[in-house]
């Protein structure tokens, strides 16, 4: 086997051209390193491409490599899309947190990765560079081909880095998990949410629950329930229960019962909104 | 399989060292280079037995390719104490009873290291978030967030005292 550590993204797309399919990408290395190795391993973790956090043309650009504990840290991020912040302060331990990448939550594809889900609510496009030198972009909701597998695909395709629009004043976001433990746990159900608000009315929000399907899953008919409207005591009592109602959940004999798990989607949507629904009116300057 | 070149900086020394570039750095230190400090738990990133510094960052040493060191610096437990002399934060672990079988104490130890280092006067919350990737069999979690506050006070008093 051989490991090497690209320095541009150009040489990490030669090095893919040349093995002819042997070789994949691989960054954080928390999960491809547990699994059977290929020939060639091309390390994108140290690329300058893929390490930067950036606002820029009305967009916060997050390099793919850029570690969860630096976009937890990150002032940018916690300012303009919390709800990543707190999804990656959630992952793993600090010692995954450390090393593991954002890009890398996005690419292993687990149904229940923090910062995708995260990701998918502040609407997330991931900017994917191919071996023919071919640039794209794709809504990370997109990239999921089944249950841990993504469409991407790791000897031909480089995830640089991940873009949306950062927060504006009267736009808020929020993400909460549920685990059996603080740390070292993967969590029975996530929830993120993105609104935006004038004065106290709802224009537009953005609501994801995972574990659902294979890939963070939009609630769309929660979302419909608080378009255009501001939000009181009896509105968030519908949406905790719309919110459980709405999603197709499996239990598993490791983790909890289905029933249990519908439950916790309803009470975390309800919170979650809340949080980000408060956000949101906080940074609107009072304009009403 | 292929084995490759690797310099990197071990506990302050530049190493070079001819490795199989998919085995981990956990088995290149306790295999090659014998530096036993680091433990293997559960060789998934799951306990934290094998916390090492990387560039001065808490890491799973289980997880980390050991071609991915190349250039970097890691530090090991041994890095922290003399054949005479342990370090104040081990003397504080000893004082408050914070070690029982002692497995997951040079992960403890690291993972409390790098905090001090990065944040002298931390809260007991900062306390257990930094531990929260060390997983504790016996002894509990308590002694361990009194010992690393103990140091604390200890490294605030020298400086006051400076």
């Amino acid at each position: 086997m051989s490991y090497i550590i690209a320095s541009d993204l150009n040489q990490a797309l030669q090095i893919l051209r040349d093995s002819k399919g042997q070789a994949r990408v691989i960054a954080g290395a928390t999960d491809l390193f547990l699994q059977t190795l290929p020939a060639e391993l091309v390390d994108l973790a140290e690329l300058y491409e893929t390490t930067q956090l950036e606002e820029s043309g009305g967009l916060l650009s997050i390099g793919s490599a850029v570690t969860h504990a630096s976009a937890a840290r990150s002032l940018l991020i916690r300012s303009k899309a919390a709800a990543l912040a707190e999804a990656c302060a959630m992952i793993g331990s600090p010692q995954v947190r450390n090393i593991g990448t954002i890009g890398g939550n996005v690419a292993n594809a687990a149904p229940a990765a923090d910062a995708a889900v995260a990701l998918v609510a502040l609407g997330a496009k991931a900017v994917i560079t191919d071996i023919e030198g071919q640039t794209r972009e794709e809504a990370v909701e997109e990239l999921y081909a089944g249950y841990n597998r993504s469409v991407i695909d790791s000897s031909s395709e480089i995830i640089g880095r991940l873009v949306f629009k950062p927060c504006a004043a009267g736009e808020g976001s929020a993400f909460m998990r549920f685990a059996p433990r603080r740390a070292l746990a993967l969590p029975l159900v996530n929830v993120a949410a993105r609104i935006r608000v004038s004065g106290r009315r709802i224009e537009a929000v953005r609501m994801v629950a995972a574990p659902v399907k294979p890939a963070p899953t939009r609630l769309f008919e929660t979302e419909a329930l608080l378009q255009e409207i501001i939000p009181g005591h009896e509105i968030w009592a519908k949406v905790e229960e719309a919110a459980a109602s709405e999603v197709e959940v499996r239990g598993s004999i490791l983790r909890c019962s289905g029933q249990y798990r519908r439950h916790l989607v309803g009470t975390l949507a309800e919170r979650v909104l809340k949080e980000a629904y408060q956000r949101a009116c906080a940074s609107d300057g009072g304009e009403t | 399989m292929k084995k490759q070149a690797i310099n990197f900086e071990l506990n302050g020394e530049p190493v070079e060292v001819f490795t199989e570039a998919s085995g981990s750095l956990l088995h290149l230190l306790r295999g090659q280079l014998g530096l036993l400090g680091t433990k293997e738990g559960c060789g998934a990133g799951e306990c934290g037995a094998c916390t090492v510094l990387l560039d001065n960052q808490p890491v799973n040493a289980c997880l980390v390719p050991a071609a991915k060191i190349e250039g970097k610096q890691v530090q090991t437990i041994e890095s922290l104490s003399t054949s005479n002399t342990v370090h104040p934060l081990q003397e504080s672990f000893v004082k408050k009873g914070a070690v029982q079988c002692g497995f997951c104490t040079p992960g403890m130890v690291l993972s409390a290291y790098a905090l001090l280092k990065a944040n002298p006067d931390p809260t007991p919350g900062e306390v257990k978030e930094a531990i929260s990737g060390n997983l504790c069999r016996c002894s509990g979690y308590k002694q361990v967030e009194e010992a690393v506050l103990d140091a604390a006070e200890k490294k605030d008093q020298a400086s006051s005292e400076d």
